[in-house]
């Protein structure tokens, strides 16, 4: 063979290898829409879910509420009630109700009848075993103890008996009465203590009481993590509940766009990442079918560093506050898909307990002129005529605000907040580190300004309140009280908070009035929007999915969700006609 | 020979010793405190923040000398033990960098090998033919300008999104978990084709242009000159000249790894590809000391044991080499 023809033999080769590869690719794709295999999951009886998961999976241990694969809390683990943020209710669950029989006694009635999925029945025992772990001082949830005055957790027949030293702690007593996962003592107590707090325990073994069982994805590289509708859940026969979806399937998160595309193309059916609006279109729709579309799921706070000057003024932090275009925000980075938040920074679920008068009296909103007058009447002047004011003392003010690297929303809200508080002549420069620096620089006071939102939705805005005035501060503030505003009296009115029972509203309003309007007087963290609970849903296989016309539960796959009323979304759901 | 591996092998471990420590100090000088980081995740009450501090401290060893944590990494290491992650605590790294290793090894594999292969025979058809010359060299420059990601992102546009041929991101169907089965090959297959692609491509240009180059250089040497002048067939001609144009390229490949290696980093995360490169991103993301020391170490002892078989199969390939370790002329 002469060299030129060898040449075009290769040439045909590579040309005919191309042609193969594509060819397979298009036949799989083909394959891959068509035909079922024996081995995948069947599309109409399976719901796909994403935006929970971004740690690997393989974490099923429901102590660790902020790293447990998606669904463990809900799905496999339930808890003693659930909570409904949109009503304000309570919802027993597997237990059939308590009270509280004196000041500091709590009494709770275990639901009969209910089985784990290894086939045991649920006592009155293995809720006092799933309180007591979490005396642990490792427990992340420790804090019930450590913290609400709770001493014993005693079985009584078929109640479990809760006794406190003085006032309890109501409102977090309550707030645990919905987020500890009850489990069965015959498995957990074969693992250490260890394991039991920082462990990942066995997928192979989880034993709940939930409706779903686990099929496979427990491990660092899997892409999906899969659950199975088990029978024999307990709430279909007491309550006529049975979820829809044959299987869940939870997908990993890695990023945005790539989950968005996804979303898009049909392979999920309930999207909890963040989308721009012009996703929400076609069968894809929202909780709301308008603006902001989403529920508010958390506050997204500016904590300025009171330790610092000049931010250690409360008239310069009102300034400040008054100088934020919030309008452009919401334009800008979120094209209306949030809502701006109230000045008192509570949820719009806690709204009943706002104080109108005091919001009236020592509230602020967006109002330039405003902002130029109390830095002024405060002494802040430009004295060297650079277009923003100096400390009083005339050295320059230089301010720093900062949000994790890659969180486009919120860089592209800082820039807002610095161009608007730059037109009422304050000097604010937006950064960007990466969200470890972030965090340890926030926890050592190592900042000017920065915009966080732990906190979600619970029972209470004692959750809140202690996420802004926890005392004592300690040398790293990892989760609370970041602004580390030291005020032992909004402190003590929290506390106060705390040990007032809800169902007494006289005394709680009073109490929550006196809040906002320390809040609002010292102003130690600005509220700026509600960051939305991103929810969009594919109506193709299923519909029947949250709204605010239809069922109000919260439409998302989040961690500590599901027992609040996310596994009502799975109940209401219907398959689409025509799958 | 045994004199010329023994140096080979000395400077490699030097290389081993120097890149390992500098692989152990870098995240520990890095901003930032990663057992902080993690109670903060946690949203731990600050009561049992100090508890849990003190348990995650001595948990990781972090609560002894920094003298003593580099002699115990280096003591863990010969055990095979790269310590937990800390964000997945307590999965141990190499359990993480073993689950994500296969799918890494399913990209770089085959782009290192296929674009070497017919990066050269490509490149080498190319030299001296007029009409392939004028497509192939462009196209390659092109190609291997191309920095991986920005292909990948095209690709995953222009196939995944806008054509909708392959899927966006993963490794497999979502209504699939890993097995030996066709149903999981065939869609492991059409979900690798994308990354693979991007890997492939880039590097398929920089091989071809190298060869056609070396070609034409090989092509007007004396010696191709007096086997053509003694009346060679030009089959023959090229072939002694595309033995000897394989010579720098093999050299290249060598110092090329790193750059591959690389490039699949980024690619898998352009395509949510659950291997080393997305395990890299979320450990330097959540600064997970241990994780990105295992990675980092797993991926420098990979090159050079790479660039070691290269440095060795050099002496079989080249018999100059051999020649010269015998003492000969």
């Amino acid at each position: 063979m002469s060299t030129r023809r060898r040449g075009k033999a290769i040439g045909a080769g590579a040309l005919a290898l191309v042609a193969a590869v594509i060819a397979t690719s298009l036949g799989v794709a083909g394959a891959g829409a068509g035909e079922q295999s024996a081995f995948a999951l069947p599309r109409a009886q399976t719901f796909y879910m994403s935006g929970s998961q971004w740690s690997p999976y393989g974490d099923v241990n429901p102590a660790k509420t902020w790293d447990y694969s998606t669904g463990t809390i809900g799905l496999a683990y339930e808890t003693a009630f659930r909570f409904n943020p949109l009503t304000g209710a309570f919802i027993p669950w597997l237990a059939t109700g308590g009270n509280w029989r004196t000041n500091s006694v709590y009494v709770m009635n275990i639901r009969r009848g209910v089985k784990f999925s290894d086939g045991k029945t649920l006592t009155p025992g293995d809720v006092k075993y799933s309180f007591d772990l979490l005396k642990a001082p490792t427990h992340p949830q420790n804090a019930l103890w450590a913290s609400t005055g709770l001493k014993t957790v005693k079985v009584v027949g078929n109640t479990v008996v809760f006794t406190f030293a003085g006032k309890p702690g109501y409102q977090q007593f309550d707030f645990y009465r919905y987020n500890v996962a009850i489990v069965p003592r015959h498995v957990f107590s074969k693992y250490s203590t260890t394991e039991l707090m920082t462990g990942n325990l066995d997928a192979d073994n989880i034993v709940g009481t939930g409706p779903y069982a686990y099929v496979s994805g427990a491990s660092s590289t899997a892409q999906t993590f899969v659950w199975q509708r088990r029978a024999g859940w307990w709430a279909t026969k007491a309550l006529g509940l049975r979820p829809a979806p044959r299987y869940v399937v939870d997908i990993h998160n890695s990023s945005n766009q790539a989950a968005l595309a996804n979303f898009q193309a049909g392979n999920i059916d309930l999207f909890n990442n963040f989308a721009p609006r012009s996703a929400i279109k076609g069968k894809f729709k929202t909780f709301f079918n308008k603006a902001p579309y989403h529920l508010g799921a958390n506050t997204t706070w500016l904590f300025p560093n009171t330790t610092k000057k000049p931010l250690n003024d409360p008239q310069f932090r009102r300034a400040l506050a008054y100088s934020i275009n919030m309008n452009q925000i919401l334009d800008k980075a979120y094209q209306g898909l949030v809502d701006k938040a109230s000045p008192t920074g509570l949820l719009p679920i806690w709204s009943k307990w706002v104080d109108k008068k005091v919001v009236a009296k020592y509230g602020f909103s967006y109002n330039l002129n405003r902002a130029k007058a109390i830095l002024a009447a405060a002494g802040y002047k430009d004295t060297d005529d650079d277009g923003y004011v100096e400390n009083k003392d005339g050295s320059d003010i230089s301010l720093k605000i900062q949000c994790p690297n890659g969180w486009s929303d919120w860089m592209t809200s800082i820039q807002v907040i610095a161009e608007s508080a730059k037109a009422a002549g304050i000097k604010i420069t937006p950064g960007y580190p990466d969200y470890g620096t972030l965090v340890d620089d926030r926890g050592h006071a190592r900042y000017d300004l920065v915009l966080a939102n732990d906190r979600q939705y619970s029972n209470t805005p004692w959750t809140y309140y202690q996420y802004i005035f926890q005392l004592p501060i300690l040398d790293n503030q990892t989760t609370v009280n970041y602004e580390r505003f030291s005020s032992p009296k909004a402190w003590a009115l929290t506390q106060q908070l705390d040990r007032t029972p809800t169902t007494n509203t006289k005394a709680y309003r009073a109490v929550m009035s006196k809040l906002q309007t320390t809040f609002l007087q010292n102003l130690p963290a600005i509220p700026l929007w509600y960051n939305g609970m991103w929810a969009m849903f594919n109506t193709t296989y299923w519909t029947n999915w949250p709204s605010a016309t239809g069922g109000k539960y919260t439409p998302t796959a989040w961690n500590n969700y599901w027992q609040m009323t996310s596994i009502d979304m799975l109940t209401h759901l219907k398959p689409a006609k025509g799958n | 020979m045994w004199r010329y591996l023994f140096r080979k092998v000395s400077i490699y471990v030097v290389t081993f010793v120097v890149a390992v420590s500098i692989d152990w100090a870098i995240p520990r000088f890095m901003p930032g405190d990663p057992i902080q980081g993690l109670l903060s995740r946690m949203q731990a009450q600050p009561q049992a923040s100090e508890e849990l501090t003190s348990f995650y401290t001595e948990a990781f060893g972090f609560d002894v000398p920094l003298w003593k944590q580099y002699l115990n990494f280096w003591a863990a290491l010969f055990q095979g033990d790269l310590g937990l992650s800390i964000t997945n605590y307590p999965i141990p790294v190499t359990e993480l960098i073993m689950g994500a290793l296969p799918y890494t090894l399913a990209l770089l594999v085959p782009a290192i090998l296929l674009s070497f292969w017919a990066g050269n025979k490509v490149g080498a058809l190319a030299a001296r033919r007029k009409t392939l010359d004028n497509t192939v060299l462009p196209m390659s420059y092109v190609l291997t300008a191309t920095p991986q990601m920005w292909l990948g992102i095209i690709l995953a546009w222009v196939f995944a999104s806008s054509l909708a041929l392959f899927p966006v991101s993963g490794a497999y169907g979502f209504a699939l978990q890993p097995e030996w089965s066709v149903e999981f090959a065939r869609s492991f297959l059409h979900h690798w084709i994308l990354p693979f692609s991007a890997l492939f491509l880039v590097a398929f240009g920089g091989w071809a242009i190298g060869m056609r180059n070396l070609i034409i250089y090989e092509l007007e040497a004396d010696y191709s000159n007096y086997l053509a002048s003694l009346g060679a067939p030009t089959r023959l001609v090229r072939k002694y000249a595309y033995r000897n144009a394989l010579l720098p390229q093999i050299t290249g490949l060598a110092l090329a790894l790193g750059a591959v290696v690389a490039g699949a980093i980024v690619v898998e995360i352009v395509f949510s590809y659950p291997g080393l490169g997305t395990l890299t991103l979320n450990a330097i993301e959540n600064r997970d000391y241990f994780l990105i020391q295992g990675i980092f170490l797993f991926l420098i002892t990979g090159v050079l044991i790479a660039n070691l078989v290269i440095d060795i199969a050099y002496v079989f390939i080249d018999p100059r080499t051999r020649v010269g370790m015998q003492g000969g002329a």
